[in-house]
């Protein structure tokens, strides 16, 4: 994983022009190195500034957007006040719906709204489990629609059921077949440049871990 | 290539000349220094977030004329114009917080709301209907809050020391001139409506917004979802009968109808029972509901409900001293709608309007007694958002209402009716003055053309939060409200009646823990009274009554201490008295307990995939009048205890079993004694108590949805 960051850092740094374009392969690609660095919320929520900055330079870009909503995402997830987390969903959700706004009809857009109604939902299972969770189910599968190959739109769906069959106390060992398959078959997606996502094998790989 | 060497110099020494050092500290105001601000030049990648002292620091090569921006969630953003020359920058930036509503103080004085608004509610819109005990009525779920009196032998709205006509429900704006179903003299009755229809509940159980009016204790309004989300078809199988929905969408609204029949007569037959029915209650009910968004951002809703039913109960008629049939038809037609919109960014209109056709026909041995009503709503609201802090709200309503009783025995026909048209006009606004404090002043007129009289009521509310958990609230005004209807077929001589609100509140949030305490008092004036004459003589009546109710109220909720388990607590202390109808003197009214209780608790049992709910509630004894006795109101009953439990089993996910029983132990239960309207020839008046239908009450059900995806259940309607 690091090394193949380090890869397209090095490629993207070293093709530096003087254009605009060739500016932003850089700054998104030194941000996308940044992933690597992060291990608490705050670390996610300041490479989401940089996200955040990239993207208001770049309006019609939807990427930066997108970064900039999966990093207060997962710091979303990491924090434990419920009223912090609803906050920190707050600034992804605006991100979220532009980036939807610009890619209609990216997979990996959907799989991210997903991801976000999920994490909506966890602020407050009991209460928000029916509405959020028809949310979450209704965005994976648009992504799924879209691109069935997708491995995020897959993975969240997976984790999706897995989470619902925990709630209800079911069995979750009869996903470990398709998590498998899944991470088996990961490689097999090629993303459109190395700017768009590639994230998400280590998720994969932890639930087939699970599974042993 | 070699001339690329110089040239990539050329850029170089441009950028080393060029760059510039932006740094500084972050700090808001009166909080001290601020991490993960982003700091940036508009337009540009360069940047940097604050650390965790707040302070920032980044180059950049730009050079010239910037705008620098500064933002943090919750603080409004904050801009400079600098010059890039290759000096350094340093800035001491102060963010200031962002007026944000839905993070500021909050009127709660008297009100309770539940929602899935993401702010923190005391109560969900789930806690509405999951409350064992209340089996999914409305009103008996909020007779879990503080400020409720549970009268057994009616089961509707007791609020604050008020009677339950005092109480006014509304839906979407529109009243509701027959919230309850018809029931038996002196046996419970349940709301109309399915508590599944409403997306949020806001019950205010005294100092309300001028919008609403006649009403002397509290209202209630409930607000109905919006769009659904998905085709569905439900069948819902419980022992008093089915009941099934189906739910159609396009693309830019929805249609649900619900079709329904009960029976208690196979339940009565299995349970035992105190009184003797020779028609059980039956009845069916239907319902269409209509979605459909307009333009861009408006919202039309149109619900129609039409139910009929019917029982004979046998009831002791003390005069003849022989068990005689009551037989109750009763035929409920109602239509609200409401259409919202916005008209410009920060002005929303929002017209209501409601049409109830009900009609009871009661028959009791040789006499029959039918009552007509036809009640129509219409108001009209307009909201004008004045900057972030100030919100004025102005509206009109028309409120007309046709009476008619008719009374037949073997000899006579008597009909009394009368026709009323109230307008009225309000205005309101609410004022932030900052995130600590907000006002709301608010003033109403009403004139009635059947009483030919004007009332004005103001209304003053105001909150200020103390800290980040806790505030205070306060409320006070004028309520007005008509007379009862059972006066005023007979005159329109009488006058309003009023009661002023006094209300002090405390409120504490914090973590999923929730502390509410309230102090109030109320002033009752012109309560109308029937005095010596004959009841049909207009002379007979007057406003000459007076009362006053004070109390405190305490809630408690929990989320947070047991895992998976959620409870609250209710306690209110009431103290009344009040002299109106027919009462000789000053007297506590029979609807009122001194101390209520209630304690509810809920558990998630993951691994049996299982609800279940447990519900203690304890009223103190009543008073009640016995005329044999010399004092009035002077007798009292027992002391009301219920313990209800209910349990909700997830069968598959689309499958659901629910069973509940009330009064599991068995509390004895009794409301007092009725009395014969004239004593028998020893000059005793005799009597027999009033007892609940059975001691406890049991329902199983089981409740099936089907969609397209197969995967949404009605767990939410049962846990």
């Amino acid at each position: 994983m690091k090394t193949t960051l380090f890869t397209i850092i090095f490629v993207l740094v070293s093709i530096t022009g003087f254009s605009q374009s060739n500016e932003y392969y850089q700054a998104m690609g030194e941000s996308l190195g940044g992933y690597a660095n992060c291990k608490s919320g705050d670390d996610f929520r300041a490479l989401g500034n940089q996200f955040e900055r990239i993207a208001q330079a770049e309006a019609d870009q939807w990427l930066p957007l997108y970064y900039h909503a999966h990093c207060n995402i997962i710091a979303a997830f990491i924090e434990t006040d419920p009223a912090k987390k609803d906050a920190i969903l707050d600034i992804a959700e605006k991100s979220m719906n532009r980036a939807i706004e610009l890619a209609p009809n990216d997979a990996d857009a959907h799989a991210l709204h997903a991801m976000f109604y999920t994490a909506r939902l966890v602020v407050n299972p009991m209460e928000r489990g029916q509405k959020f969770g028809m949310l979450s189910g209704q965005a994976a599968g648009k992504a799924l629609a879209l691109d069935s190959t997708n491995p995020r739109a897959r993975l969240i769906n997976l984790q999706n059921e897995m989470g619902t069959a925990q709630f209800y106390g079911k069995d979750t060992s009869v996903y470990c077949d398709e998590a498998r398959k899944l991470l088996s078959e990961w490689d097999n997606f090629k993303a459109k440049s190395p700017l768009h996502p590639n994230w998400g094998k280590d998720q994969a790989a932890g639930i087939v871990e699970s599974c042993k | 290539m070699k001339f690329l060497i110089p040239l990539i110099l050329f850029f170089a020494t441009v950028q080393l000349l060029a760059q510039t050092t932006i740094s500084g500290t972050i700090k808001a105001r009166n909080e001290g220094t601020l991490p993960g601000a982003n700091v940036y030049l508009k337009g540009t990648y360069d940047g940097a977030s604050s650390d965790a002292n707040g302070k920032f620091s980044f180059n950049t090569q730009k050079s010239g004329n910037f705008m620098l921006i500064v933002e943090y969630i919750g603080y409004e953003p904050f801009t400079r114009d600098v010059v890039l020359n290759g000096t350094a920058i340093n800035l001491n930036i102060e963010l200031q917080e962002t007026f944000n509503k839905l993070e500021a103080v909050t009127i709660t004085a008297g009100t309770f709301e539940a929602g899935d608004k993401k702010r923190a509610n005391i109560l969900s819109s789930l806690d509405m209907i999951t409350t064992a005990g209340a089996n999914g009525d409305v009103f008996g779920a909020l007779q879990t809050l503080p400020g409720t009196t549970t009268v057994g032998e009616s089961g509707r709205l007791f609020v604050k020391g008020g009677d339950s006509d005092e109480s006014k429900t509304f839906i979407d704006g529109a009243l509701v001139h027959t919230p309850y179903n018809a029931a038996a003299p002196n046996t419970s009755t349940r709301g109309r409506f399915n508590p599944f229809m409403f997306k949020g509940t806001i019950f205010s159980t005294g100092g309300y917004s001028a919008e609403y009016g006649q009403a002397l204790s509290s209202v209630l309004l409930l607000n109905t979802n919006d769009m659904p989300v998905e085709d569905q078809f439900d069948i819902s199988l419980l022992t008093i009968g089915p009941e099934i929905a189906g739910t159609k969408l396009w693309k830019t609204g929805a249609v649900t109808a619900t079709l329904g029949y009960f029976n208690l007569g196979p339940y009565m037959n299995l349970v035992p029972q105190n009184y003797k029915w020779s028609h059980a209650p039956e009845g069916f009910s239907s319902a269409v509901s209509i979605r459909q968004k307009t333009g861009k951002s408006g919202m039309l809703k149109i619900y129609s409900s039409y139910d009929a039913s019917n029982f004979i109960i046998g009831q002791l008629d003390l005069e003849q001293n022989k068990v005689v049939d009551y037989n109750l038809d009763n035929n409920n037609f109602f239509v609200n709608t409401s259409w919202m919109t916005k008209a410009g960014e920060n002005r929303t209109l929002t017209t209501s309007a409601s049409f109830t056709n009900n009609v009871d026909k009661a028959a009791f041995d040789t006499t029959n007694f039918d009552k007509e009503l036809k009640g129509f709503h219409l108001k009209q609201v307009v909201s004008q958002e004045m900057g972030s802090r100030i919100t004025m709200r102005a509206g009109a309503e028309w409120m007309h209402s046709f009476t008619e009783q008719t009374f037949k025995s073997p000899a006579n026909i008597f009909v009394n009716g009368f026709t009323n048209n109230t307008l009225a006009g309000f205005t309101e606004a609410e004022m932030y003055a900052s995130k600590h404090f907000v006002a709301r002043l608010g003033a109403r007129v009403e004139h009635s053309d059947y009483l030919n009289r004007t009332n004005f009521s103001p209304r003053i509310t105001a909150a200020y939060k103390l800290n980040e958990t806790s505030q205070f609230s306060m409320a006070y005004g004028w309520f007005f409200q008509n007379p009862s209807d059972d006066y005023l077929v007979y005159t329109d001589k009488l006058n309003y009646e009023r009661a002023d609100h006094y209300i002090l509140s405390y409120q504490s949030l914090l973590k999923g823990r929730t502390l509410r305490a309230e102090v109030y008092y109320k002033d009752y004036r012109n309560l109308a009274k029937q005095g010596n004459g004959e009841f049909y003589l207009p002379e007979s009546y007057n406003n000459n009554g007076s009362g006053y109710a004070g109390g405190f109220d305490l809630f408690i909720r929990d989320k947070k201490s047991v895992k998976n388990g959620d409870y609250w607590i209710s306690y209110s202390y009431l103290d009344t008295k009040r002299d109106y109808r027919d009462y000789p003197e000053m007297a506590t009214p029979t609807f009122a307990s001194k101390h209520n209780l209630a304690v509810v608790y809920k558990h998630w049992f993951g691994s049996i995939r299982s609800y279940a709910g447990v519900n203690y509630k304890y009223s103190s004894p009543r008073p009640y009048n016995n005329p044999n006795s010399t004092e009035f109101n002077g007798e009292r009953t027992l002391a009301y205890q219920t313990l209800d439990i209910s349990w909700s089993f997830l069968f598959r996910t689309n499958i659901i079993f629910y069973g509940a029983v009330n009064n599991v132990p068995g509390f004895k239960q009794e409301f007092g004694r009725r009395y014969s309207n004239v004593p028998d020839d020893s000059g005793i008046y005799r009597s027999t108590s009033i007892i609940p239908g059975s001691g406890r009450f049991f329902i199983l059900g089981c409740f099936i949805t089907f969609t397209k995806k197969g995967d949404k259940n009605q767990l939410e309607k049962i846990q």
